[in-house]
């Protein structure tokens, strides 16, 4: 065996060895990614001197698919995505609908719809667009197997491009959601078929796809060509921090200019701070908590009353969410199309008591309730405050928080006695909730009722709007007074932005549109 | 010499087809896989079903078990559902992340304990010494993921030194690499510290000393580099450490390494991506054990190693 002698000398180039693989290592990374946060502190003189508009954005999900059609066009921030890389032939503005591809529209009978393409629109790569890729890209999500959004079509037959800027839409029964599910649906190029298409994708938004991660960064440039007029902003950064401190702390030194979902007790410190804005907006997501009706007590609709009695939920709302929550009136949220006002139910645990013993459980019951670990702002504490008034009037809960993977499994197997969870209305139309989730067929929490089934199927093949929300003001009397679940609350979007950054509308989506920002010099 | 490295080779190979077939099971025993995830919650039984078996997540799991190992051995770890194309493509993307971050922290903890050993033991049992020994208890017992916040609101928030988070620079690397070799930097002062005490009382350094050598000279010429053969070794095991320790880490600073791909992949039951980042650490994680056990071979030729009998 050789003698292999230590010296200093070697000692020192070890040293000097592993500084320059780590420096190479650094100087690799950053010329390959660039997608973190960007390596200058906060330098404001040069931020004020530069032109580039340049904006970064955090939130607490990462972006994991740019595929709109895919497993993932359910998920906020592949919507959020989208909405800045593809356009779609409307959009919400409201409860209305307004033209963004699609110039105008008419139904010319109950089940045929007739949209004008606009004309000259191009894709990001320079084709124009047409009423075949708006075609191809209405299969795609028609047909496609993975995504939670197929089901808003079950009532499409065909698609048809009747020239370069006509396209017909013909469905098997009317379609109250025509234009609610148009929102949300982003257009491709039609040839978009080849399986890195989504790895770099093209649309006709108004920003490009620079260079994107899965799962970690996506950046975007401005489209010079947009045909509304270029974004302002001529730099668009997504970048995903998980952690809530170091998400709050990289918008506090500047790091990053606009992030959502701000935790209730954070919200006073950001206030505070001069340099950051707080924005309030309603949004559709909310909380629910379902009783399984299919298993006993909870078949029995004064059970289920009495447990909404037993549940302060002003004061729930007040203490845990203070800012961020506000109390339902309606098993959807406010802002979505085909909410109601309807009076909560009143807190009496006297009351509770008394149903439950006409009901046949004078002594209370023994009950379980389960829940996706993190499956919404301060759900532990929120479970934990329903089950201590539970306790109350006699029913022992048994707390079941597991992950989400394990959850899901459940839920769908309808294996559960009460669900907690937050769900969105990511339509904003009622019938994605309402007609989705309790509608016989659908089994999702056990109850059935044929004059719900009737009213739901009316709403949903009506076109005219007032009547629809006319139906679904029975709909919601109907969940409300069955108490199907009870509906504590719903969540308010809370953003935080830099104050240098104009023109920022949160919407109640997640999916804000960033044409209209820009930064002030 | 050589059926030593042979019999050390199959025995990794061992090691690391043991911790692919655990963790295949595991991942697959705990309730929820992709197919639900994939579906969330607006899907039906039948679709699930549907789903499961495009997948093929309905084969009998040793069905699945062998097919999987036959495609490891080719390197084809499968493709990620979550992230779309090849797992092994991802792993190896976040990689270099995960090594650059420890390699830092490797860095950081040799410039940090050489001099804080080095004055320990010149000033054994004094004041200095206790401070070192309270402080390197105080960053053992800390939560790594707490003391990573801290950092973040201290030095970025307040101080803005460094960025709060992210990639890019080697400003970004310092923070995460701090919170990461907290906790070992006491040990490594005190392996530094008590090498050199016990070195100090050996024969040589009183040969030394009454040659009139300065003190000094002792120390950094011939009792040092004595003493840091035990402290490279440490180094090469706690380089493995680093690497799989990472994951809170890069949690907590955005950093993206593997350790954060592995959690969200195991959130996501992301079969592909969870099985290719196992194997690959596990693999530099033996792969660096075995070297840290031929060099010491080497560094010190009193240790040999076992010949095959």
């Amino acid at each position: 065996m050789q003698k292999w002698r230590f010296t200093v000398n070697k000692f020192k180039l070890i040293v000097l060895g592993s500084f320059l693989i780590l420096f190479a290592g650094c100087a690799g990374i950053s010329e390959e990614y660039s997608g973190g946060v960007s390596s200058e502190p906060t330098d404001k003189s040069t931020a004020a001197k530069s032109d580039d508009q340049t904006l970064k954005v955090a939130f607490d999900q990462s972006i994991n698919s740019l595929d709109p059609y895919g497993a993932h066009n359910g998920e906020p921030s592949t919507v959020l995505a989208s909405r800045q890389i593809y356009d779609t032939l409307v959009i919400k503005d409201g409860t209305d609908y307004k033209p963004r591809l699609a110039e105008e529209w008419k139904e010319k009978d109950a089940n045929t719809w007739v949209f004008k393409i606009r004309k000259g629109v191009t894709f990001h790569d320079g084709s124009p667009l047409t009423a075949e890729d708006v075609k191809y890209s209405l299969e795609q999500q028609v047909n496609s197997e993975d995504s939670p959004l197929t089901v808003l079509w079950n009532d499409f037959e065909a698609v048809e491009a009747t020239n370069d800027h006509t396209l017909t839409i013909k469905t098997k029964k009317p379609m109250g959601t025509m234009l609610s599910n148009l929102s949300l649906l982003f257009i491709t190029p039609a040839d978009s078929k080849n399986d890195d298409f989504y790895e770099k994708p093209v649309g006709s938004g108004p920003f490009k796809v620079e260079s994107f991660v899965p799962g970690e960064s996506l950046i975007l440039t401005g489209n010079e060509d947009f045909w509304d007029g270029a974004p302002d902003l001529t730099k668009l950064e997504f970048v995903n921090i998980p952690e809530t401190a170091a998400r709050l702390t990289a918008l506090q030194t500047g790091e990053i200019d606009v992030t959502w979902t701000i935790p209730a007790d954070q919200i006073a410190e950001l206030e505070q701070a001069e340099d950051i804005e707080i924005i309030k907006t309603p949004s559709y997501l909310y909380y629910f908590n379902w009783f399984n009706s299919s298993r006993e007590p909870f078949d029995d609709p004064l059970v289920r009353r009495a447990m909404w009695h037993a549940i302060d939920t002003k004061t729930i709302v007040k203490d845990l969410f203070g800012e961020t929550g506000e109390v339902m009136s309606s098993p959807i949220p406010k802002e979505v199309f085909g909410s109601s006002d309807m009076e909560t139910y009143a807190y009496d645990p006297e009351l509770a008591k008394e149903l439950l013993a006409e009901a046949g459980y004078p002594d209370g019951f023994s009950t379980s309730m389960m829940w996706s670990n993190g499956g919404g702002p301060q759900i532990l504490q929120l479970a934990e405050t329903m089950m201590s008034y539970w306790s109350e009037i006699g029913v022992q809960v048994e707390p079941i928080q597991i992950e989400r993977a394990e959850w899901i499994e459940k839920l769908v197997a309808l294996d559960w006695d009460m669900d907690l969870q937050t769900n969105s209305v990511i339509t904003g139309d009622g019938d994605y909730t309402l007609g989705r989730l309790y509608i016989s067929d659908a089994n999702r929490n056990g109850y059935k009722n044929e004059e719900l089934d009737k009213l739901l199927i009316a709403a949903k093949e009506t076109t005219d709007q007032a009547e629809r929300q006319k139906l679904y003001n029975r709909v919601n009397q109907i969940i409300w007074d069955e108490a199907v679940g009870i509906f504590p609350l719903e969540l308010k979007q809370i953003a935080a932005i830099r104050t240098h950054v104009e023109g920022f509308k949160p919407s109640p989506s997640d999916d804000p549109e960033f044409r209209y920002v820009s930064v002030k010099k | 010499m050589a059926g030593y490295l042979i019999r050390r080779i199959l025995y990794s190979l061992f090691v690391i087809w043991g911790a692919v077939t655990i963790i295949f099971f595991v991942i697959r025993v705990v309730p929820g896989d992709p197919a639900t995830v994939m579906l969330g919650t607006s899907a039906t039984e039948e679709q699930i079903l549907e789903l499961q078996k495009e997948l093929g997540l309905n084969d009998p799991l040793l069905v699945q078990y062998v097919n999987y190992l036959k495609d490891a051995v080719n390197l084809d770890f499968g493709e990620s559902f979550k992230l779309g194309g090849s797992a092994l493509d991802h792993v190896f993307y976040r990689f270099p992340f995960t090594i650059t971050l420890a390699v830092t922290a490797i860095i950081i903890s040799i410039t940090v304990s050489l001099p804080l050993g080095i004055l320990a033991a010149k000033k054994s049992n004094g004041i200095i010494d206790w401070m070192i020994s309270t402080t390197s208890l105080l960053g053992q017992s800390l939560p790594t993921f707490w003391v990573g916040i801290m950092l973040i609101i201290i030095f970025a928030r307040f101080l803005g030194l460094f960025p709060s988070g992210g990639s890019g620079s080697i400003a970004h690397l310092i923070l995460p690499a701090t919170t990461l070799c907290l906790p070992f930097i006491g040990m490594i002062i005190r392996l530094i510290r008590n090498g050199l005490l016990d070195e100090l009382s050996r024969g040589y350094v009183q040969t030394a000393r009454s040659k009139g050598l300065k003190e000094n000279s002792i120390l950094y010429i011939h009792v040092l580099r004595n003493v840091l053969i035990p402290v490279i070794t440490v180094m090469g095991l706690l380089l493995g450490e680093f690497i799989g320790s990472a994951i809170i880490i890069e949690v907590v600073f955005s950093w993206p390494g593997i350790g954060r791909l592995l959690v969200d992949s195991i959130l996501n039951r992301d079969y592909a991506i969870v099985q290719a980042s196992v194997v690959l650490l596990a693999t530099v994680y033996v792969f660096l054990n075995l070297v840290v056990d031929i060099l010491y071979g080497y560094i010190d030729p009193r240790i040999q190693v076992e010949e095959s009998r």
